[in-house]
């Protein structure tokens, strides 16, 4: 009676082993056909203040559905990390059947927590790689609109300011000889211009201490927006690096996982069940890193 | 049917003519500056008459100018007119330059034109 139950518990801890090996190794991500993010590199863009490009950007990416799946996700992955850990404290207190059933259900919920991580990166790596698409997108019109500058426009501004120059720099004077003689009084245009010309300024003051008008900075040192263009999309690509290294940790959990399946149902046939080491937690649940101490302990 | 197009052709003229025509800053200060030179140089003018009118015109040029030298829509403008306008500043922003350089607008005319006293003096009567 005794060899037919262990017969059998070999038996389905084999199958349950054959799933969660052909599962676990490579992790496919789900299909996610609405978890899409299309944005433009539009002129209005390309006209905003640094910053303000990176929060229009950001602000597009929060109504996508992408950045809905990722939330979703991350959600999903914080409420899985949080049955494993439940589940972990739950094996180290059972025994018998119930303790094999609960390695059970620890390693399919594991399996489970590395698809959904699997799809974050899926998620991220999307988001990431869309933004240096916009990023490089907008730095290709920048350069295309200042490449339209032909040597000859680039001379006639050249000449413009200098005139701008000259006429500004002897405006003052010219005024008062000008003016001195009752023969030529100020005309409408003149008092109304320098009337518009002092609420300029005061609106012109204002906003430059406005808190938002603040100027693209890195490492508080002010930069064009081409080079914060160049600072952003090296931060994306920075971000494609983490995702490809956490796969790295995901591929090893995977390579755990499929191990402790096989720990498992060895066990199983040989009766006998190692005994669980727990772990405390980490700072981020939803960190792959603070995951790891579930997959190293049986 | 002949009627007709004498009709469409007339409509098409009336619109024409209906339509403001909008000159630039610029035309509009060459127009001015023309008009004042030809008062400068103009030989059947009396003197008083020939102040009255260098004296509108003066204070048209100064706004026009002005107007000019402010307008952002010119910057960069790649056009042979604004290519011209800009390529003289002593030129084209005629009161100022003149007043800068505490020249009378005809003095400075005629010298950024290259009509000097001595150029005259070294002028000779001959047959073209």
């Amino acid at each position: 009676m005794t060899r037919t139950i262990t017969t059998r518990r070999a038996a389905l801890a084999g199958l349950f082993t054959a799933a969660l090996l052909a599962s676990a190794a490579p992790l496919p991500a789900a299909a996610d056909t609405d978890a899409t993010w299309t944005p433009a590199a539009s002129e209005r863009l390309i006209k905003l203040p640094g910053n303000y490009l990176k929060k229009a950007i950001d602000n597009d990416f929060a109504k996508s559905g992408l950045a809905v799946a990722l939330n979703d996700n991350r959600n999903l992955i914080g409420l899985k990390t949080q049955t494993l850990k439940d589940l972990q404290s739950a094996i180290e207190q059972a025994d018998g059947d119930l303790r094999t059933e609960l390695r059970h259900q620890f390693l399919a919920e594991k399996r489970a927590y590395l698809e959904l991580t699997a799809r974050q990166h899926d998620l991220r790596r999307r988001q990431a790689k869309t933004k240096i698409r916009v990023y490089e997108r907008l730095l290709q019109k920048m350069g295309r609109r200042q490449a339209g500058m032909t040597p000859q426009k680039v001379a006639l501004i050249a000449k413009q300011d200098e005139a701008r120059q000259r006429f500004e720099g002897s405006l003052a004077s010219v005024d008062t000889k000008l003016f001195r003689s009752t023969m030529t009084a100020e005309s409408r245009y003149a008092r109304e211009y320098a009337k518009n010309v002092t609420a300029i300024e005061a609106l012109t003051r204002a906003i430059q201490e406005h808190p938002m008008n603040a100027q693209t900075e890195i490492d508080g040192m002010a930069v064009t927006k081409e080079d914060y263009l160049r600072q952003l999309i090296g931060e994306n690509e920075a971000e494609l690096a983490l995702v490809q290294q956490e796969e790295t940790v995901l591929g090893f959990m995977a390579k755990l996982v499929s191990l402790d399946a096989l720990a498992l149902s060895d066990d199983l046939a040989g009766g006998d069940a190692d005994d669980d080491v727990a772990r405390d937690g980490q700072d981020n649940p939803t960190a792959v890193t603070s995951a790891v101490d579930l997959f190293v302990t049986r | 049917m002949k009627t007709l197009k004498t009709a469409l052709v007339a409509a098409a003229l009336v619109t024409a003519a209906a339509l403001p025509a909008r000159a630039g800053t610029i035309e509009n200060l060459e127009r001015e500056r023309a008009i004042l030179l030809e008062t400068l140089l103009a030989a059947d003018m009396v003197p008083q008459d020939r102040n009255t009118k260098v004296a509108v015109s003066k204070g048209r040029l100064i706004d026009l100018e002005r107007m000019v030298i402010r307008d952002k829509s010119l910057a960069g403008r790649n056009t042979p007119h604004v290519r011209a306008a800009f390529e003289s500043y002593d030129l084209t922003f005629l009161v100022h330059a003149a007043t800068e350089k505490n020249l009378t607008l005809l003095d400075h005319w005629l010298e950024e034109v290259g009509v000097s006293t001595q150029s005259l003096m070294n002028a000779r009567v001959g047959r073209r």
